[in-house]
């Protein structure tokens, strides 16, 4: 016998305690997991090289006023713009959806937008069929995926925004960006079935660099200062987390159930150790009667609470693990969650979590047989 | 010329304890629990501690042992003066030189036989093949080799006690001290854990001290000595 085959065994001793301690560590850890994906899914937008280069011009009383189409002008002539479209946001409802849809549309316009969209990996043959047809649409790949679409298949919105219903025809199905979801249609469609207002929802702008996009974003707010129409230009990530604030404080909430799920998971695992020990309390006498040292029952007590912590860690951490990347949890979700993964840091947190869990369920039970002398130990045993 | 060097050897007393007092604090009462009370125990001596509920024996066990520490007084056992050690020195102390035998037994209940014996010497730095050596030795002492693979609750009360009794030989003490060993047992058991510790002090030369309640345990001891309220009454 060795050391360690006699912790194991006496971990193993209560073995339907153990399974039960091990079970409510790994669930709490499981959800503990989870909640950090669907945080990380809801307030970490999607960073790509492409969107370090993008920035969103949109009007700055709110995202709901519309900029005047004229603006283009103006924006073609500031330096260091590599390329603008109009790109504005239909909000529809696909013919089939009943409350939701979870994929956007953007009137855009198509010659523009193709420098904007580089990493799109979209057949020549469908981009010269989509600048050449005004009520033509490229679609997502996951969209077409989700609803069967293909290329000559039409598309029926109903605005929950504008007053004009719109079809579209797909004549192209893109893939390879961030989000293989949305659907692109020309501007100009919109602006006929609306009466042509002049406007645009907000202004998609490339800069020519990385350096240079703090510099573009500069000119573009002063390039507009004072006008009848101010504009707030930022970057797409920064957009993006505009819209995350507009959950309200979700950090905050899933912040306060990450913590009050590790506070339950350390009084459940503190308390199976005490119980532990308890019992065995005279046996822990008996080991120091025997030359046992302290300092040898602490390690005991650690590595037992240690090893039921880190056997809950690897069921619940492995388990949030394989079942985010097994599920396709953008159709569950009806596409709120795009990936929904978890990454390498979420896993060691979980398990830091874990191995922290065990050292302090050790600390009662090690503070107990500290203070106990043997022969208090003994005592307990006639 | 050898055997005279032996004889006194065997004289000498292994416990030497000299005014020892122990006093402990119940609440606002002080409860003396030893007092003043001197004695030798020669080398090979089968010692039995007699006396009402109360009157110290265990006390003055758990100081020889190493378990507890009087409040004044002196307690050498083979020349070291064990109320001078640390917690960490008497641990090691008692893994080298003391070998426990409790009423209830106390085997660790997930172990088997074989493995209870080998738990004292999981500290030690002997190698697994010498470890086996020396449990297969002290089970074949107590009569129990067939039995070493079972666990605890698959022996009788006798058998659990003579586990723990080559439990406390394993490390090869020179003290073995006994904590009413035959309390929980049948008169039948009780002779056999009896007859193991007399031959142990007669044929191994162990010192084996044993406190008791039963006179007849009592008559298996090369000496009795009787407590009373805390001091020797003879």
């Amino acid at each position: 016998m060795t050391l360690t085959g006699f912790i194991a065994k006496n971990a193993l001793r209560n073995k339907r305690r153990l399974s039960l301690s091990v079970t409510s560590v790994a669930v709490s850890l499981f959800l503990l997991v989870v909640l950090q994906v669907a945080l990380r899914e809801l307030t970490n937008p999607i960073n790509d090289e492409g969107s370090s280069l993008r920035i969103i011009v949109r009007n700055k009383v709110s995202l709901a006023q519309p900029l005047p189409a004229r603006q283009l002008q103006v924006l073609e002539r500031i330096p260091g713009i590599a390329a603008i479209t109009p790109f504005t946001f239909y909000g529809g409802l696909y013919k089939g959806d009943e409350k939701f849809t979870s994929f956007a549309q953007f009137a855009v316009d198509p010659a523009r937008t193709l420098p904007l969209i580089t990493d799109a990996k979209v057949p020549r043959e469908q981009l010269e069929a989509w600048l050449a047809d005004r009520t033509s649409c490229i679609v997502g790949k996951m969209t077409a995926d989700r609803y069967g679409l293909k290329i000559g298949d039409r598309m029926q919105f109903t605005s929950q925004l504008y007053p004009a219903d719109l079809e579209f025809k797909i004549v192209g199905i893109y893939e390879g960006t961030a989000d293989d979801r949305n659907v692109f249609f020309h501007h100009k469609y919109l602006d006929e079935s609306l009466g042509n207002p002049g406007t645009v929802g907000t202004w998609w702008v490339r800069a020519a660099s990385i350096e240079e996009a703090p510099l573009v974003t500069a000119r573009i707010n002063q390039a507009f200062a004072n006008s009848s129409a101010e504009v707030r230009a930022e970057s797409e990530r920064a957009f993006v987390l505009g819209f995350v604030s507009m959950w309200g404080n979700i950090q905050t909430l899933i912040g306060g159930i990450s913590v009050v799920v590790v506070f339950a998971l350390l009084l459940v695992t503190v308390s199976t150790m005490s119980m532990a020990i308890r019992e065995r309390f005279r046996e822990l006498a008996i080991l120091k009667a025997i030359g046992f040292r302290r300092r040898e029952l602490f390690a005991f007590i650690l590595a037992e609470s240690f090893g039921l912590a880190m056997l809950g860690g690897v069921l619940g951490v492995g388990g949030a693990y394989l079942l985010c990347n097994s599920l396709d949890i953008q159709k569950l979700s009806n596409g709120l969650f795009l990936l929904f993964e978890v990454t390498p840091r979420m896993v060691g947190f979980g398990f830091s979590v874990a191995a922290l869990l065990g050292v302090l369920a050790a600390a009662a039970p090690m503070m107990t047989v500290a203070r106990t002398s043997v022969v208090e130990g003994l005592k307990t045993l006639d | 010329m050898i055997g005279r060097f032996m004889a006194a050897e065997a004289e000498e007393p292994i416990v030497q304890i000299r005014e020892l007092f122990k006093v402990y604090q119940q609440g606002e009462i002080n409860v003396t629990a030893l007092n003043g009370i001197s004695l030798d125990i020669t080398r090979g001596e089968f010692l039995t501690l007699m006396g009402p509920s109360g009157s110290g024996k265990s006390t003055l066990l758990h100081i020889i042992a190493g378990v507890d520490r009087p409040t004044s007084g002196s307690c050498h056992v083979q020349g070291i003066d064990v109320t001078a050690l640390n917690e960490s020195e008497l641990a090691d102390w008692r893994n080298h030189n003391v070998g426990f035998v409790f009423q209830t037994f106390n085997l660790i209940p997930v172990l088997t036989a074989y493995e209870n014996v080998e738990l004292p010497l999981l500290l030690t730095r002997l190698s697994s093949g010498e470890r086996r050596r020396q449990v297969q030795t002290a089970l074949e002492l107590v009569g129990l080799a067939d039995r070493q693979h079972h666990l605890p609750r698959q022996l009788s009360g006798g058998q659990e006690q003579r586990v723990a009794i080559a439990r406390a030989l394993v490390t090869d003490p020179s003290l073995i001290v006994a904590d009413e060993p035959t309390g929980n047992l049948d008169s039948h058991s009780a002779q056999d854990v009896l007859t193991i510790l007399q031959s142990l002090s007669r044929s191994a030369g162990k010192t084996v001290i044993m406190v008791t309640h039963d006179p007849k345990a009592a008559a298996y001891g090369s000496r009795s000595v009787h407590l009373e309220k805390g001091e020797l009454s003879n």
